[in-house]
């Protein structure tokens, strides 16, 4: 890994056209958290890597700006950026609290958010939050530009829709509409430097005693980060009260086993995926703890 | 090979390289800068910890090639000449250093967090130094040092 070559872009027009000069053994690195650490554990994700293209230079990719109810945020933020962001923290306290949790402060010096859902681990932290919250991202290639959800950007474990002469450039998050209330929840061996094991990100809009909006996403539970459109349709327009909370609850659970199947761990896990997620709902409609 | 040049405990550097090479290799190997320890070599243990732009970073997963322009600092550029940082020297008189090689990265976690916040509360500063294991103190010495570190420099200042 040490004869790779190293170049530093300044503009993104620069990235772009070297990533597009033909050259198969060319990847992207910005906090080089995964990248390092899986080049020098031999993962086949970055096995054949002859150069890499640092884009933590490029003005572009940094930053985050809000306009017209979006936020936009630089795909070369790092976590603390977003962390120290005001903006972030007050409208967007979900996504906050799960940057919080990355790895340490080391790496949330370096480690991007972009890196985070390009690399696409079942455990990426952000990925529950940025679906719940509705986010797309934007991607560039020389050819031009486009714009998808993330729910469709991510394919599987490690798989995105990422083509190899693409770069994301930023993430757009909406600012939810509406009166939401919601959490984030990480469940690891220790409260740093943790794989996660459990995540849920959970966004609810009371209206006149009924749920109005439902939002569910999940981590580490699922293969990748997942989104629940069909539980957040079946409980919207129900009555807000505990019954409906412990039957949303339950659902989830049965919901994560079917898309994983039994696992050994399911025994642990299943129980506290639900009590979890009631626990949540329940301080989102109710406030305090249960 | 690659001709970097940065800026290295105050310095202006220059050294070839390869672009591959790993910031604490080179710290070790190509400047003697031996107070960077290795533990795990992913980012977990933070023994590795120095200053990147004033902020603490994985020298073990850093490259030499991100380095570009870049300010560094090591663990050797806090004592003045004999003159231990009040940080090393309250690691010392509160016990703080058993085996000693976690210590040159939770001070310089440490050093970012005074840097930063100069009154941290206990639980900034277990947030600070979470990323920096260590296996033989049980870290009680180490917040006390971090906290009567904060103090001192904080009356210092008044």
């Amino acid at each position: 890994m040490n004869n790779i070559e190293i170049t530093i872009p300044k503009t993104l027009q620069e990235a772009l056209e070297l990533i597009s000069g033909g050259n198969e053994g060319i990847g992207i690195i910005a906090g080089g958290t995964d990248v390092v650490a899986g080049m020098r554990q031999g993962s086949n994700r970055f096995g054949g890597i002859n150069q890499l293209v640092d884009v933590n230079h490029i003005k572009e990719m940094k930053g985050i700006t809000g306009a017209g109810g979006i936020v936009t945020i630089g795909a070369a933020e790092t976590f603390s950026g977003i962390i120290s962001n005001k903006i972030i923290r007050k409208e967007l306290p979900l996504l906050a609290k799960a940057c919080g949790t990355i790895g340490s402060v080391q790496i949330r010096n370096r480690a991007t958010i972009a890196g985070n859902f390009v690399n696409n681990a079942p455990c990426a932290d952000t990925v529950p939050v940025l679906l719940a919250y509705d986010s797309t991202i934007e991607i560039k290639s020389l050819a031009g530009k486009r714009e998808l959800p993330l729910a469709e950007f991510l394919k599987a474990p490690y798989r995105t829709q990422l083509n190899s002469d693409e770069i994301v450039t930023s993430i757009k998050v909406p600012l939810p509409k509406g009166d939401f209330k919601g959490d984030f929840y990480k469940l690891g061996r220790r409260r740093a430097v943790a794989i996660s094991r459990i995540t849920l990100a959970l966004l609810i809009e009371i209206k006149e005693s009924r749920i109005n909006r439902l939002r569910i996403a999940s981590g580490a539970v699922t293969p990748i980060g997942t989104r629940f459109n069909g539980i957040e349709k079946e409980f919207e327009g129900k009555t807000a009260d505990e019954k409906t909370l412990k039957a949303i609850a339950s659902r989830l659970g049965e919901r994560v086993i079917e898309v994983t199947g039994l696992r050994w761990s399911s025994e642990y896990k299943l129980p506290v995926v639900q009590q979890i997620c009631y626990q949540m709902l329940y301080s989102a409609v109710y406030g305090g703890g249960k | 090979m690659i001709n970097l040049k940065f800026k290295l405990n105050g310095e202006k550097v220059s050294v070839k390289t390869e672009a591959g090479v790993r910031l604490i290799d080179l710290l070790r190997n190509n400047f003697g800068l031996t107070g960077t320890k290795e533990g795990c070599g992913v980012g977990e243990c933070g023994a590795c910890t120095v200053l990147m732009n004033k902020k603490a970073v994985n020298s073990c997963l850093v490259l030499a090639g991100q380095l570009a322009g870049a300010s560094i600092e090591t663990i050797e550029s806090l004592a003045e000449g004999e003159m231990l940082h009040p940080l090393q020297r309250n690691f010392l008189e509160h016990g703080a250093v058993q085996c000693g090689y976690c210590t040159p990265g939770m001070i310089l976690s440490a050093y970012a967090l005074l840097d930063e916040n100069p009154s941290p509360d206990e639980e900034e500063i277990k947030e600070a130094i979470a990323g920096n294991l260590c296996r033989c103190t049980g870290y009680k010495q180490i917040m006390d040092s971090i906290k009567a570190t904060a103090d001192e420099l904080n009356s210092k200042n008044k």
